[in-house]
């Protein structure tokens, strides 16, 4: 699949969805023009440049598939850095601003980079002592305290 | 004598002690995050916004403007010694830059870059302050079609300066004004493509959106790849230009500063542009243009130059006209109004302490930057050093500490985290972010501007152009967008933007 067709077919679905929205939201008249005025003006206008795109992309000789752009690369690597945020943000309110934070950077700096033990856990106190005494003092916030109570 | 009178003035409010040390903070993170590489401006800015809801408006804007230009100055550190640029707006320093570097003669490239920053910024910063209250004058008499018709050409121009296809570029900005339309319409209190979520009644976080577009998917795509950051490792000596260095690059410095302020005006434009643009054109006007890539110094002092004072120029459409000229503009409009300011051609009028307080801080703050640059440059080069291993996992924690302190809300965090994912593709797929983002923070004026000018007319769309300024700007939008779909034209824009990249 060429991936400027296959985004061109994304876009275009995100415009239609608009175009439709839109309608439904009311578009008024031009003296008046109502909440959909805009917003099908917007739609219209990523449909088009959608269909332009993916008419283009048939010019184009040169076929790049999908796997090309991750050729090479250590993909599994930002997919688990992504996956770790998402572990984070679901443990935030439940550990705790300071052991989830802790934990986090822990985790990235040993197990997705191999960073000497002194200076992970150096770095991780650290950041996380300094991002809690930013937050809890100088923006007066209240952190999520979690399960253990601090 | 009004020069002198608005100057003293706005000394009076940048020396207070407290706007003097937060314009310190400002240029010294500005200069910090413009030397790592990774976390650009826009993520610092709005990362620090939250900090600054409590301080006077001022104070707030003379930091945050400190960290845009400040940026600018320590981009070119990373790029002379690391060849890796620390911004968006030192890409072009690296080419020759890292070369003299390489040469042992990187004391004379920071020299140059850290002098030529401050000889435009200082330039741009006079010329902001002549050409501000003219300015005005004439931005009041703009209405809703002028606005909206000039809101079109910024979002054009920008598209038209994409470094990749136009067509994404302005693919991108109708899907950003989508994204801007997302909350409750503000005439009639309908919710919009809310898809449901309540969070999204408030319409989605210029933070959370930033961050994700700009911040993360930058991490995400620079951890996939195996590289090594290799410093130079000659010492740095001789910091201080010598005469020869001085006669090579002063009219580099003279037209860099001009192109940068003149481009920096320019709705859409800004540092980046200004910086290849001026870059190309010294190379043009050479004697000996086969000198540059190999460690010029004229191609140092040109872009860091121009990049300089496009920083001031994009202060004017900002103070004068209430319009954003790129992203970062779009954070201090954010800054403006959270502190209950409404940006516009009534800021002097209504903020004159605001206004003259902010443009005088940045001479300030030129000072402060030249100072923390040249004596101070060793404390930079030991930054260098971490290692990448470090970096990311500590700019992945200060982007969910941004996001998240805004608002005190996981949705926010969950929203960065979204919007890094979208950024990956985007990036990895060619479409560029910068429109997007810029066409998220004007989506809203233009639907206002949009509608204004509907009831005014009565329905006729003519009025957009049976008024000069907005015919005019409408004009020109509509020549660039066609450019784009006529093949030979196409070409040659390719070959404007790409000048300066070729050897990237």
């Amino acid at each position: 699949m060429n991936a400027d067709r296959l985004t061109a077919m994304i876009w275009f679905a995100i415009g239609l969805w608009a175009i439709s929205s839109s309608i439904s939201l009311g578009l008024g008249t031009t003296r008046e023009p109502g909440p959909g005025f805009f917003p099908i003006l917007a739609g219209t206008f990523i449909s088009l440049m959608a269909i332009i795109i993916f008419v283009q992309s048939l010019k184009k000789r040169e076929d790049k598939k999908l796997s090309d752009f991750w050729k090479g690369l250590r993909w599994k690597k930002t997919l688990a850095i992504g996956l770790i945020m998402i572990g984070y943000i679901l443990t935030f309110e439940w550990l705790g601003f300071p052991i989830s934070t802790f934990l986090f950077l822990l985790i990235l700096l040993k197990g997705m980079e191999s960073v000497a033990w002194r200076k992970v856990l150096l770095i991780s106190i650290i950041s996380t002592g300094f991002s809690y005494l930013l937050l809890s003092i100088s923006l007066e916030s209240t952190l999520p305290k979690g399960i253990f109570g601090f | 004598m009004n020069f002198f009178l608005n100057l003293t003035a706005g000394l009076s409010v940048a020396l207070q002690p407290l706007n003097l040390l937060y314009c310190f903070i400002g240029v010294f993170l500005g200069t910090l995050i413009g030397v790592l590489p990774g976390i650009g401006p826009a993520g610092a800015m709005s990362i620090l916004l939250p900090l600054t809801f409590k301080m006077p408006a001022t104070t707030a804007i003379i930091m945050l403007a400190g960290i845009y230009y400040g940026a600018m100055y320590g981009g070119s550190t990373t790029s002379i010694l690391v060849n890796i640029p620390g911004e968006a707006a030192s890409v072009v320093t690296c080419l020759d830059g890292h070369q003299m570097a390489l040469q042992g003669r990187a004391g004379p490239a920071l020299g140059i870059a850290a002098f030529g920053s401050f000889i435009a910024g200082t330039l741009g910063i006079v010329g902001l302050q002549v050409l501000s209250p003219p300015l005005v004058s004439i931005a009041l008499r703009f209405g809703p079609p002028e606005y909206f018709s000039l809101m079109v050409l910024g979002l054009v121009i920008l598209t038209f300066l994409a470094q990749k296809s136009m067509i994404k570029a302005l693919l991108l900005a109708g899907f950003g004004i989508l994204l801007g339309i997302v909350g409750l319409d503000t005439i009639t209190g309908k919710p919009r493509f809310t898809l449901g979520i309540p969070k999204f009644m408030d319409g989605i976080g210029l933070i959370p959106l930033i961050m994700g577009l700009l911040g993360i998917s930058e991490v995400f795509l620079n951890v996939e790849k195996t590289f090594h950051r290799q410093v130079v490792n000659t010492p740095i000596s001789h910091l201080l230009p010598s005469l020869q260095d001085w006669v090579q690059s002063k009219w580099a410095i003279v037209r860099g500063s001009l192109i940068g302020f003149f481009l920096g005006i320019l709705p859409g434009g800004g540092a980046i542009l200004a910086s290849f643009v001026s870059y190309a054109l010294e190379k043009r006007f050479s004697k000996t243009p086969e000198r540059f890539g190999r460690g010029a110094i004229e191609g140092v002092a040109a872009p860091e130059s121009a990049n300089n004072s496009a920083a001031s120029g994009a202060f004017i459409p900002l103070l004068t006209l209430g319009i954003p000229s790129n992203v970062l503009m779009a954070i201090l409009i954010g800054a403006l109004m959270i502190h209950g300011i409404s940006p516009g051609p009534m800021l002097l009028k209504e903020h004159p302490d605001l206004f003259w307080g902010v443009i005088a801080s940045m001479y300030v703050g030129n000072i402060m930057l030249l100072a923390l640059n040249l004596p101070l440059i060793g404390l930079w080069v030991q930054l260098l050093r971490i290692p990448q291993a470090i970096l990311f996992p500590l700019v992945l924690l200060f982007c969910v500490i941004g996001s998240y302190s805004e608002n005190y809300s996981l949705v926010d965090v969950a929203m960065m985290l979204f919007f890094g994912a979208v950024g990956y593709f985007m990036r990895k797929f060619d479409y560029e972010p910068a429109p997007l983002v810029l066409a998220f923070v004007l989506g809203p004026i233009m639907e206002t501007a949009l509608r204004q000018s509907m009831i005014i007319s009565e329905g006729s769309v003519t009025i957009f152009l049976s008024r000069p300024i907005s015919a005019g700007c409408l004009i020109i939008a509509a020549v660039l967008f066609l450019t784009s779909f006529i093949p030979s034209l196409q070409q040659k824009r390719k070959l404007v933007v790409e000048e300066g990249e070729e050897t990237r």
